[in-house]
């Protein structure tokens, strides 16, 4: 089965062209440690600081929207989970990444943070 | 002490006694009036006014008695449009109507003591509808001793409430985002979507006011973040007379900060610990941001027309009021009718503030440079109605046509201020806040009805 069919295609309504140039991969990845709405979840929130390009120079508007698009879809992936921590963890890496950019302090590295949070909420 | 109100009525016969007693009350119980007085004054001229028996034979008998003494079916001079000077095209056919209401009131007097509109034991007070279906206006003063109402005080302690808990939000924050969220938050804002989600939270059987206003704050912050983002995107200076996020700290700091916010109240709002309440904002978040991806797009075919404005304006603005409401209610484990009563009243409202929103363009006490909407091509009702104006519209499309210099921003207005678009999109506001609180007339809203009826007029009455 590929990401793609695995996916419900609702989820991915207007991020198609995300999904194509690499939340694919990225879902894949977090595929290999958490059922499929979580990996897409930690698909959308990577995407979403990837597009928003935090810590670097701003993305031009059409990006960041795109962006917000999935933070928002990753947090109604996680309120569908119904699992308070994941949508605790998820949300407090976000937090970390986005206050570190506001403060140019060093990244904290979304990946791992999100990870913890698929492992701590097992 | 002199309060000025205004009662919207709807008919939806020609001919109909619409009993007002209940929202009268209401009215008084709103503002606190304890001993006075309530002047009523119809605005229309086929509107009449009178106190009678609320008895369904006996009301059948009075409309009787107007349709003898004023048939509709014989001829009146009104009715010759042959004989009378500008006539509009949908004039009505309407002479009967006008010799009925001569025998109503167009204005009386009620007193009140002690908080209640004195009233016989069998009388009631009507609206009588002499040439519907229509939209009325009722122009109502309050005149006496006013105490602050149980209603009101509850709303004031609401909004200290939200105020302490946003306050104690941003404190723990880290400076480089609390503090040019807190600027923006300070600048004020009217708080209409937390205080929906207080007023929603006293629905249900569970009322906790902490969790409550923990639920208003995020929604509030929710708010904001999208306004840090919209700034950046809509290349915006100035909101609520303060300078934006992205022109004060620069565009990734905006970014930053939008971020940092949005999933700060996800947070806030999973920790208390309600699935429906979690799903419920989620699903609004995910609306905004298709509904500003849509709005973005269709700048290209501006300034668009009605259905595209309701479609962005519905994703835009009303998601996050509708949800305010629902998952208020659902918070406190109120009934699922009333959750979905609330969440039409607040899908309603959102449009209709929208609407008061875009006439703050044209307006110069709003806190925003005027004409904003014009130069960063921001969908725009006024503008919207204008261009359909023959007149008008030509001229205003030939403007947007091309780049809009600043001279040009200040001819658009000037056409569409004179094309009466003003003004139809005020009535437009004021109907559908009059239709937003018809849709809590189903559900028991324990009491509160006048503090959303006034929450939602004032949605509507902006200047700023």
């Amino acid at each position: 089965m590929t990401g793609q069919t695995e996916v419900r295609q609702t989820e991915l309504g207007g991020l198609e062209s995300v999904w194509e140039s690499g939340m694919e991969d990225v879902y894949a990845f977090y595929r290999e440690s958490a059922p499929p709405r979580v990996a897409l979840a930690a698909a959308l929130v990577e995407s979403a600081v990837d597009l928003q390009r935090l810590g670097g120079p701003a993305p031009d508007p059409p990006q960041l929207l795109v962006g917000d698009l999935c933070l928002a879809r990753a947090s109604r992936l996680l309120a569908e989970t119904g699992e308070q921590a994941l949508q605790v963890g998820f949300a407090q890496a976000v937090e970390r990444v986005a206050a570190a950019a506001s403060a140019g302090s060093r990244d904290p590295g979304l990946r791992d943070l999100l990870l913890a949070a698929i492992e701590g909420a097992r | 002490m002199i309060t000025g109100r205004r009662l919207e009525v709807t008919s939806d016969r020609p001919t109909q006694f619409v009993d007002i007693s209940t929202r009268l009350q209401d009215e008084v119980t709103a503002t606190g009036l304890v001993s006075g007085r309530v002047y009523l004054q119809s605005l229309h001229t086929t509107l009449g006014l009178a106190v009678n028996e609320n008895e369904p034979l006996l009301l059948e008998d009075l409309q009787g008695t107007l349709e003898r003494l004023a048939p509709r079916d014989v001829a009146y001079h009104h009715d010759d449009f042959t004989r009378r000077a500008n006539i509009a095209d949908d004039e009505p056919v309407n002479g009967h109507a006008h010799c009925r209401q001569l025998l109503l009131q167009p204005a009386f007097t009620l007193l009140v003591e002690n908080g209640r509109v004195i009233l016989g034991r069998w009388q009631s007070i009507f609206a009588v509808e002499l040439d519907g279906p229509r939209q009325r206006s009722i122009a109502l003063q309050l005149d006496g001793e006013f105490a602050p109402s149980a209603a009101a005080c509850k709303n004031d302690r609401d909004r200290e409430l939200v105020e302490l808990e946003l306050a104690r939000q941003l404190r723990v924050d880290p400076e480089s985002v609390q503090l040019p969220m807190r600027r923006l938050v300070e600048a004020g804002g009217k708080r209409l979507r937390p205080l929906l989600v207080m007023l929603s939270a006293r629905l249900g059987p569970r009322q906790e006011p902490l969790r409550a206003a923990a639920l208003a704050a995020a929604i509030e912050l929710i708010h904001d973040a999208t306004l840090v983002h919209d700034d950046y995107v809509d290349r915006a200076g100035v909101r609520r007379g303060r300078p934006t996020v992205a022109a004060a700290e620069g565009a990734s700091q905006a970014v930053a900060v939008g971020d940092f916010y949005f999933a700060k109240a996800t947070r806030v709002i999973a920790e208390l610990g309600n699935r429906e309440v979690t799903s419920t904002v989620a699903a609004a978040m995910e609306t905004i941001c298709l509904s500003q991806m849509d709005d973005v797009r269709l700048r290209g075919l501006y300034p668009g027309d009605f259905d595209v404005y309701l479609r962005v304006v519905r994703g835009k603005t009303a998601a996050l009021f509708a949800a305010a409401c629902r998952a208020g209610a659902q918070l406190s484990d109120a009934r699922p009718e009333t959750a979905e009563a609330l969440s039409q009243f607040g899908d309603l409202l959102g449009i209709a503030f929208q609407m008061a929103d875009d006439l703050l363009d044209y307006s110069e006490s709003s806190g925003k440079p005027r004409g904003q909407d014009i130069r960063e091509r921001v969908l725009s009702l006024p503008l919207i109605y204008a261009t359909e104006n023959d007149r008008v519209g030509p001229r205003i499309r030939e403007l947007l046509a091309g780049s809009v210099s600043e001279e040009d921003v200040g001819e658009i207005q000037a056409l569409v201020s004179a094309s009466g678009a003003l003004q139809r999109v005020g009535r437009d506001a004021r109907d559908l806040a009059t239709s937003a609180v018809s849709q809590l007339d189903a559900i028991d809203v324990d009491g509160i009805r006048p503090v959303l009826a006034d929450l939602a007029r004032s949605a509507v009455d902006r200047v700023s």
